[in-house]
């Protein structure tokens, strides 16, 4: 079909060799060369178109391959991005990290958390409740962490490692006061989250005990050639953890280099001083006692108590008909007690 | 004539010409930016060699993975040559040696082959 002509042309040739129509000899000769060029030519021809399809069926089938290899890299690399710090996925993905065992050294706040009553909690639950309860939590603190830009190191048991300053920096003094402002925005939420879980029956809610300190830490790669993690360390590092475990519960404790490029920012009380392993100076801590930002305004869980007045709103779950059966409550309950006034 | 040892780079295959032994080899993949200036002058001198050749035993092998279509033409005028030197006496071996379970290549050999009238022609298996 496709060489039909071609086909035909030689045909055509050899039945005029057969019938013998040539009177001059060398002409007849030089017809035959020419004929058997000709069936060389059809036949290359057809080798090539025959090697060229191939070819391109081949390259086909291995770009649908490639596709669909690439497909499932795609999914397999948002699932390995969730143990992962997103700044950190994305400066590896980009390029702009090396995945080698190199460190450098970088001037981090750094924030370390834990639960109390999480033991006691841990006796009282059935693990499958437990793990449902703390995997709120984190996912609650996380996604305050990362509205603020923060790094999450890591979680450990109810512990949770965050710094700001690394890979993406704002400056010292900023990278300082989104961590505080971030930890404040997670003691709020804790108090919203501990009613929740006081309705759903737990007798003691966990309460946050929070750390922070700012100092120069190692940064980078730590471990083997075959498994690393991206982590910090240092002298500093072991401040937080250690400030956090003298924080009140439901407290804010950091030292005195977080609090001065954040004294602007918030209202703090000085503890006693301390001395920890592996720091020369003496350290000084601060308890936050209060942030001037009103960071009330973004709160999507309002709650207010007084003695004769008990007041929880969840905005997110506020919608439709229900918000405007709740407006037309409220209202009532304002009328009545501005009538009362 | 001196012997010709091309190393092979991701778009062109590695050229082994023995001319002393007669053994060839064309090894790789080919799809050369310039077909002609890649294998022009390495196919000039095995020409004017073979051509000097006189009861002589060639052994010629090709192991390709991919090529295009330009290097196939190069590959099926070589055949020609290949065969005109068996056609003068020599005694001419060409071995086309492909990946196990490559069909395509398998098929491309033979189809190469049907022209040959002198030469001996080979298939060979790569076992991987």
């Amino acid at each position: 079909m496709l060489f039909v002509k071609e086909l035909k042309v030689i045909s055509d040739g050899k039945e005029l060799l057969e019938k013998g129509a040539f009177v001059d000899t060398a002409a007849e000769e030089q017809f035959s060369t020419l004929l058997k060029s000709y069936e060389k030519l059809y036949r290359s021809e057809k080798r090539l178109v025959r090697l060229s399809d191939r070819n391109q069926e081949k390259l086909n089938s291995l770009a649908k391959s490639l596709d669909k290899k690439n497909t499932m890299l795609e999914g397999l690399s948002v699932k390995l991005s969730k143990y992962l710090s997103p700044q950190i996925y994305n400066s590896i993905f980009t390029g702009e990290q090396d995945v080698s065992l190199t460190t450098k050294r970088k001037k981090l706040t750094v924030f370390f958390s834990d639960l109390k009553n999480f033991t006691k909690t841990t006796e009282e639950l059935q693990p499958e409740d437990l793990t449902g309860i703390l995997n709120n939590y984190f996912s609650e603190m996380s996604t305050i962490a990362l509205a603020h830009g923060a790094t999450i190191d890591k979680f450990i048991g109810d512990a949770m490692m965050i710094f700001f300053g690394d890979p993406e920096s704002k400056g010292v003094k900023e990278d300082a006061s989104a961590c505080v402002r971030m930890a404040v925005e997670m003691q709020r939420r804790m108090e919203d989250l501990q009613q929740s879980w006081r309705d759903s029956g737990m007798e003691n809610p966990w309460e946050m005990r929070i750390g922070i300190n700012t100092g120069y830490c190692n940064v980078g790669n730590f471990g083997s050639v075959d498994r690393m993690d991206y982590t910090i360390i240092g002298g500093e590092v072991n401040l937080s953890a250690r400030l956090e475990g003298k924080s009140d519960p439901g407290g804010i404790l950091m030292s005195y280099e977080t609090y001065a490029l954040v004294k602007d920012l918030i209202t703090a009380e000085e503890q006693k001083p301390m001395t920890v392993k592996g720091i020369a100076r003496e350290i000084r801590p601060f308890a936050v006692t209060n942030i001037y930002e009103n960071l009330d305004d973004e709160r999507r869980f309002i709650r207010r108590e007084t003695e004769a007045m008990q007041l929880a709103v969840d905005l997110d779950k506020l919608t439709g008909e229900q918000r405007t059966k709740a407006i037309y409550e409220l209202e009532g309950v304002l009328e009545r007690m501005k009538g009362e006034a | 004539m001196e012997n010709i040892k091309i190393e092979a780079t991701t778009r062109s295959p590695e050229i082994d010409f023995d001319f002393g032994a007669n053994k060839f080899l064309i090894k790789g993949e080919s799809y050369p930016e310039d077909v002609a200036t890649f294998y022009g002058l390495v196919i000039d001198q095995l020409e004017e060699h073979l051509s000097s050749l006189d009861t002589a035993e060639v052994s010629f092998e090709i192991e390709l993975i991919y090529f295009n279509s330009s290097s196939a033409k190069v590959l099926m005028g070589l055949f020609d040559t290949l065969d005109e030197v068996a056609k003068a006496g020599n005694r001419v071996t060409i071995t086309w040696t492909y990946d196990e379970g490559d069909d395509h290549m398998q098929e491309t050999g033979e189809e190469f082959s049907e022209d040959l009238e002198h030469a001996q022609f080979r298939l060979k298996i790569l076992e991987t």
